[in-house]
């Protein structure tokens, strides 16, 4: 880890160091409530900010689960295009480990008579977990200096899985490795969304449910039995966990997508169908059926 | 010597509790067993929200111990350190503790609006089961406003070990001052310790001395301290195995244990360690209004999926 900043900046290298020289003082909860239900991104569906009473929150990391195809890169997008028009006002950061990063589809999304909303979407690319850290470390600075743009409250990391495909056994040491960068990747997070009331969302692949990974979430999609990967190791990094389903093909035409609130420290588990349109995600009404 | 003061208002509520701590607040250390015995009989409890948890721990969360709460991720620890919050506030009148709460919260969970609807939660509760307490005390109305029950949780969010240990050494100034704190919910104590160690020792070393100081705070000031836990996967025998996080030597700093496991689509709470009662095991059910019991399953809640 870098320092961020040159001395004038001290205030914004490391405020963990700062704070805690300081007497921790604790907060109201009163006082957060506000901020905590207007602070909610929207994901531009009333059907999908329904089931998420709102949007994703501010201040906590949301993980969308899901196999390929499922939904989730057209989601991150679709949120970064609108974050510069939502109440939150932010420009997105977004993190891209499988490359190259999805500009066509980006571009696509984006209304014709505003190609200025790509502007308020910054991109860079990481290729290992220490390339991840090592942005995160340096997102610091980029969240609290913003001359001419929008301040950035929306962190988006598509996929953490990518990041750990390679340079790790299934041997019990290597594990151990993979999780302790699990919870260094997640304080991270963490502390940025907290400090900046930032919305974070971190996309992830499923695996196959195979004996022996018992206490991770468990679904059915495509006919698969399957489970977001890294474990549960990684499911204790997250504060919410969105799983994006599919049916199995049926003689009936497309199969039905369904978006489940596996848990979350706001929401029951709950889920609602959505369909992929050309313009984005949108949920479907049960009645619409 | 305010903290004296108070603890003779607990006591001298016109409520059960009527031969409080107070005695052994003064003289530190100077009890005899039949003290200890009637300390431990007066001794209030902190509701779960679910009587049958609250069975298998012999009436609630126990004051003047340090309780581990553990489980995999979204089976409702937070949601019983928030219940845990806000119960703790039930005014004595209504069977409660009348107690504050200090919350510190290591990973970014604990949200306001959850923590609202508890307390919504909590009130509808209490006003159904106390219908003519409620006429005639409109003093006591006043005062159940959810807004007053989150104004009462002393919120602490650290984001990293060593904050943790920072808050952690601040609480005996803190619980000097605000003597009306009956709980203390860490939210999760394991969070921060996970990262990379290079110091195995050093982080057991860390650990247990802040559950000694946890245990003592728990004694000196007549407080619950609850500590929320994860689950790890543990490589024993040739197999990989689900076991709360942070090692054996941890497993011997908590007094109770509590353990919440997924059975089908149940939750249950399984009682794994506690110095006077037998392990047991009830399910419980987390509603929109917080930990409840779990009902029969001809009314079981529906899950939309």
């Amino acid at each position: 880890m870098r320092p961020a900043a040159p001395a004038r900046h001290s205030s914004a290298s490391s405020s963990s160091s700062t704070y805690s020289q300081q007497e921790p003082r604790p907060e109201n909860p009163l006082l957060l409530l506000p901020s905590s239900r207007a602070g909610k991104l929207s994901l531009g569906c009333p059907v999908l900010d329904r089931l998420l009473s709102g949007g994703l929150p501010a201040a906590s990391v949301t993980e969308i689960a899901g196999e390929s195809a499922s939904g989730k890169t057209q989601l991150c997008l679709q949120l970064a295009l609108l974050a510069p028009l939502s109440p939150l006002s932010a420009s997105c950061l977004f993190l891209h480990s499988d490359l190259p990063f999805p500009l066509r589809r980006l571009r696509g999304l984006a209304p014709k008579s505003r190609p200025d909303l790509l502007d308020h979407v910054l991109v860079a690319a990481a290729h290992s977990p220490s390339d991840l850290i090592s942005l995160l470390s340096r997102a610091h600075h980029l969240l609290t200096h913003h001359p001419g743009r929008l301040p950035v409250r929306l962190i988006l990391i598509d996929s953490i899985a990518s990041l750990f495909r390679a340079d790790f056994d299934a041997s019990p040491a290597d594990l151990k490795r993979r999780s302790a960068l699990f919870f260094r990747i997640s304080a991270k997070l963490k502390e940025l969304a907290h400090r900046h009331r930032c919305v974070v969302v971190v996309t992830n692949q499923v695996v196959d449910v195979v004996e022996g990974e018992a206490g991770n979430t468990v679904a059915w999609s495509s006919g698969r039995r399957v489970s977001p990967a890294l474990g549960i190791a990684w499911a204790n990094c997250v504060n919410t966990r969105l799983f994006l389903t599919r049916d199995a093909d049926g003689p009936g035409g497309s199969a039905r997508r369904r978006m489940k609130v596996a848990f979350a420290p706001h929401l029951p588990e709950r889920a609602c169908e959505f369909v992929i349109r050309r313009d984005g995600v949108f949920g479907v009404e049960p009645a619409e059926r | 010597m305010s903290h004296v003061r108070s603890a003779h208002a607990v006591g001298t509520n016109k409520s059960k509790g009527a031969d409080g701590p107070s005695t052994s607040s003064v003289l530190k250390g100077a009890q005899n067993a039949w003290d200890l015995l009637s300390d431990e009989q007066s001794r209030r409890h902190i509701n779960t929200g679910s009587a049958d948890l609250n069975n298998i721990l012999g009436g609630g969360i126990h004051c003047k111990e340090v309780t581990e709460i553990g489980g995999v991720p979204g089976v409702g620890k937070t949601q019983l350190g928030i219940q845990l919050a806000i119960n703790v506030q039930i005014p004595v009148e209504y069977g409660g503790l009348g107690g504050k709460a200090v919350y510190i919260d290591t990973e970014g969970s604990f949200m306001v609006e959850r923590v609202y609807q508890i307390a919504e939660g909590c009130i509808s509760d209490i006003l159904e089961y106390f219908p003519h307490c409620h006429d005639k005390a409109p003093a006591g109305q006043e005062k159940l406003k959810p807004e007053s029950f989150l104004a009462d949780i002393y919120y602490f969010r650290i984001c990293s070990y060593t904050e943790q240990i920072a808050v952690i050494n601040y609480l005996e100034k803190f619980l000097e001052e605000h003597n009306d704190v009956r709980i203390v919910i860490i939210d999760s104590v394991t969070f921060h310790f996970r990262q990379d160690f290079d110091d195995m020792a050093l982080r057991t070393r860390v650990l247990s001395g802040l559950s000694l100081k946890l245990m003592k705070l728990s004694k000196a000031y007549n407080l619950a301290v609850v500590l929320l836990n994860q689950v790890t996967t543990k490589f024993t025998e040739g197999s990989f195995q689900l076991t709360l996080a942070l090692g054996d030597s941890w497993s011997h700093s908590c007094t109770n244990r509590l353990i919440l496991y997924w059975n089908g689509n149940e939750r249950y709470g399984y009682l794994d360690k506690s110095p006077s009662l037998p392990v047991a095991s009830a399910p419980y059910a987390v509603t929109i209004k917080g930990v409840r019991d779990a009902v029969n399953s001809n009314s079981k809640r529906v899950r939309v999926m």
